[in-house]
């Protein structure tokens, strides 16, 4: 019992910093729906990192660098470019899976090194994804660098005209959000579960971007959210565990994005608009070209 | 904070200079060799028609735009503007026409936000301090810490004085400061105004309409005529006739006669009509009225005490909550808005872009949307697109839109001729009953005098009109009825020939025809 629940927090962790890569993104304005393949990438080139060179920490740095890099392909095609932000995230997926399926196919089975040490029983990882979440939030909501990404992520029309540069202010965000999903798939490859095979995340990565989308885009909702996610994640896993045969894991794991529509339906009524205002970034996946 | 302006400028001393300014835009000069003046502690009004090019010759002040030809002097030196940012650093402060501001921020977020000394952390608590300290020196009431969406449009105009006051300008650029604005909301701008003129600031308004403002308020007045000073004068030299002259180049016929016409039968018939809000609280409470033909019905009002609510549940949009309504006989309570159309009922909506027009369509486009359902202009559910260009540039030759051709996109069109546009293609289907929703709302003295027009035409020919607004002036001179609303409820129904704007004045303010006459 006790194991469940380490493992639905350890399950939490990855979905938590992936979030969180996307919620800083999202809330400059720039949606990734690619995340899930920017993980694919981090993870598979962290893990075959880690495996030939024997280093973990050469392992996370080349998971975060690579998020970073698929980060800044997306912020050129849709920042500078312009382009579809939709498009551009799906193509991301798309690479991200064939890509890391060709290169990694060769490394296929376990990693083959000391596991990380765990603290109280937890992946150390879970306290740096609850000390990142402080820290989003801190920069969101009390610097002047989170008021600037907030505005860019309402009306960059506005921002302009204040003094603050779009592009540059975007760019930060989906290069900084994509080292957190690298970082993310790192932790999945070389922490959680280090073991390589084909499209092993099975989705994690749209959980994380469903999760954002729940946290109304805030970093402690988001929190909360993936350790329940988390948590329904791990009872996908073993359904036998609580209720036996009542529903098969493939039904299980559709069940976070249920409750995600049910929050986004709640956000959209009146009730909540009058009450709260629009939780959704006024500009979240509109390109911005000045004139 | 930035003090730039060299010491020795003093009140009435020319703190900015534009000289021989020239913009050209594609077909057009926007400002044509324009020379203009202000002077420290002055307020200053720019007048002129819509698209005479008050808002190109501002954008050029504040940096938006480079000019063609042309120099800026501040305090006698040249200046040149790359960027708004310049303009900020060396006193100039604009508030625009549409609003710049995020609606999902806090007040003080969106006044700090790009301000040099924010800091790495916000010190909202500094920010607030100077901010209030601001507030107090002119008089200005507001929140802080409310979301931006929840003021009205009256405390988000402020907001972005305060935000440009708090930048440091020293002179103070508003365009179009009242134009959406209720009466008692453009009360306290003026007196705002007024305040921050005593404080050594130079306020340049720009107005299109609403000239008694001009001459209440300003101490000058440059009048711009496609793109060229036509005058600049001192405000008490000037009357609202020889500036509205100046303005449109023509005489202009101020106070529209209202013109009794024969009446008929009743067209429309309201009982007791309620419904609720939005938000779900009652705004519209238990209205009865009735409109013959050949008569103009005149709801006077300040927005939001009901009229919307009352104007969708007619128009079909929303659903009444008690009461009746009939139009020649027909119950039409319930009946949805296409049936509605059908039934000889014309609606002008409040808000021309949003919801009057759509704006990447076509002026054919947007002419087809009140005529799709017409046999007339459809066989076998193909639209007869043909016929409906004819019925748009026979409609736009008739209502003096102008324009280069019909396929160009609604978003093109300036205020008055979109509004033009909308209006005709409600008033060539010959309702029986046309809504008319702040016609006029932002609209130059030619083309208000235009509508206002054509609607006595419709009722000379028969129609009925329920006309919305919150011009004073406006229900006064048009309406055969009057009737003053407050909170969902009509204050009294008065004959036009009775309706004294004093009275009406009080109506609105919520005081009932009987508590009045008691
Ligand atoms: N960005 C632009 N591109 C092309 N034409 C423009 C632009 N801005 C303004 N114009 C044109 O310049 C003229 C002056 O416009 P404007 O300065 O907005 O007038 P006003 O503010 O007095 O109503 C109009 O004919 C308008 O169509
Ligand atoms: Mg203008």
């Amino acid at each position: 019992m006790a194991e469940f629940f380490i493992r639905s927090l350890d399950a939490s962790t990855i979905f938590t910093i992936a979030a969180l890569g996307e919620l800083i993104g999202q809330r400059s304005g720039i949606l990734n729906v690619g995340i899930e393949g920017v993980m694919l990438f981090g993870a598979t080139l962290g893990f075959i990192t880690a495996k030939t060179t024997g280093s973990y920490l050469l392992g996370f740095l080349v998971g975060i660098a690579v998020g970073g890099l698929i980060g800044l392909l997306h912020g050129i095609f849709s920042i500078t470019l312009g382009g579809d932000q939709v498009v551009s995230g799906m193509g991301i997926w798309i690479l991200g899976f064939g890509l890391t399926t060709y290169i990694g196919s060769p490394y296929t089975g376990p990693l083959g090194m000391e596991r990380i040490p765990t603290i109280l029983g937890l992946s150390p990882f879970f306290f740096v994804a609850i000390g990142l979440t402080v820290i989003i939030w801190f920069i969101l909501s009390r610097t002047s660098l989170g008021l600037r990404i907030r505005s860019v992520g309402e009306n960059p029309e506005v921002a302009e005209v204040s003094g603050i540069s779009v592009a540059k202010t975007r760019y930060l965000c989906v290069v900084g959000g994509g080292m957190l999903m690298g970082f993310a798939g790192a932790i999945y490859s070389l922490d959680y579960n280090p073991v390589w095979n084909y499209n092993f995340l099975l989705g994690r990565g749209f959980i994380a971007l469903a999760l954002v989308f729940f946290s109304m885009w805030n970093p402690f909702i988001l929190l909360g959210g993936s350790i329940l996610f988390g948590t329904l994640w791990q009872l996908s896993l073993n359904p036998q565990l609580f209720l036996p045969g009542l529903m098969s894991r493939y039904i299980w794991r559709t069940v976070p994005f249920a409750i995600t529509l049910g929050a986004l339906l709640l956000m959209s009524t009146k009730w909540f608009r009058t009450k709260w205002g629009a939780a959704t970034p006024e500009a979240l996946g509109q390109p911005y070209v000045k004139d | 904070m930035y003090k730039v302006l060299p010491e020795n400028i003093k009140r009435g001393h020319t703190i900015l200079e534009a000289r021989g300014i020239t913009k050209r835009f594609p077909g057009v000069v926007a400002n044509d060799r324009i020379d203009f003046k202000i002077r420290l502690g002055e307020i200053h009004a720019v007048l002129g028609e819509n698209g005479a090019g008050k808002t190109t010759l501002m954008k050029i002040l504040f940096g938006q735009y480079q000019p063609d030809e042309g120099e800026i002097f501040i305090g006698g030196e040249e200046v040149r503007f790359k960027s708004p940012l310049d303009a900020i650093d060396l006193g100039i402060g604009m508030v625009h026409q549409h609003r710049k501001l995020i609606p999902a921020h806090s007040v003080i977020e969106n006044i700090i936000l790009g301000h040099p000394r924010a800091g790495k952390i916000l010190n909202l608590k500094r920010a607030e301090q100077e901010v209030l300290e601001i507030c107090e020196k002119y008089g200005f009431s507001l929140d802080l810490n409310a979301k931006v969406w929840q003021l009205s449009e009256g405390e988000k105009q402020l907001v972005e004085i305060i935000k440009a006051l708090y930048r440091g300008a020293e002179v103070l650029i508003l365009d179009e400061p009242s134009s959406a604005l209720t009466p008692v909301e453009t009360e306290k701008l003026l007196i705002s105004i007024k305040a921050m003129s005593e404080g050594d600031l130079a306020i340049v308004p720009f107005i299109t309409h609403k000239l008694p403002i001009v001459l209440q308020i300003s101490d000058r007045v440059t009048v711009l005529r496609k793109g060229k000073v036509v005058s600049c004068i001192d405000t008490s030299e000037a009357t609202e006739q020889s500036l509205a002259k100046e303005m449109v180049g023509r005489d202009v016929i101020f106070r529209t006669q209202r013109t009794t016409v024969e009446k008929g039968e009743t067209i429309i018939q309201v009982n007791d009509l309620s419904a609720f809000s939005d938000k779900g609280v009652m705004a519209l409470n238990g209205v009865s009225f009735s409109i013959r033909e050949g008569e103009i019905f005149g709801v006077a009002g300040i927005s939001g005490n009901g009229q919307r609510e009352l104007v969708e549940v007619l128009a079909g949009l929303r659903k009444p909550e008690g009461g009746s309504v009939s139009l020649d006989e027909v119950d039409i309570t319930f009946a949805d808005s296409l049936k509605r159309w059908r039934l000889g009922i014309g609606y002008v909506p409040a808000d021309r872009i949003a919801m009057g027009s759509i704006a990447d369509f076509s002026l054919v486009e947007n002419v087809t949307m009140n005529y799709y359902f017409d046999h007339e202009y459809y066989r076998r559910g193909v639209l007869d697109t043909k016929k409906i260009r004819e019925l748009t540039n026979d409609i736009i030759a008739e209502y003096d839109v102008i324009t280069p051709n019909v396929d160009i996109v609604a978003k093109c069109l300036s205020g008055g001729n979109l509004q033009k546009l909308i209006l005709a293609r409600v008033l060539s289907r010959k309702p029986r009953l046309v809504i008319v929703d702040l016609p006029t709302q932002g609209l130059d003295v030619g083309a208000t005098e235009f509508v206002r027009n054509k609607l006595i035409d419709a009722k000379k020919e028969g129609a009925c009109v329920l006309l919305i607004s919150e011009d004073l002036d406006e229900v006064l001179s048009l309406s055969d009825w009057v009737a003053p609303i407050y909170e969902g409820e009509f204050m009294g129904i008065l004959p036009g020939e009775d309706a004294k704007r004093e009275l009406v004045g009080a109506m609105m303010a919520g005081i009932h025809l009987d508590e009045e006459s008691a």
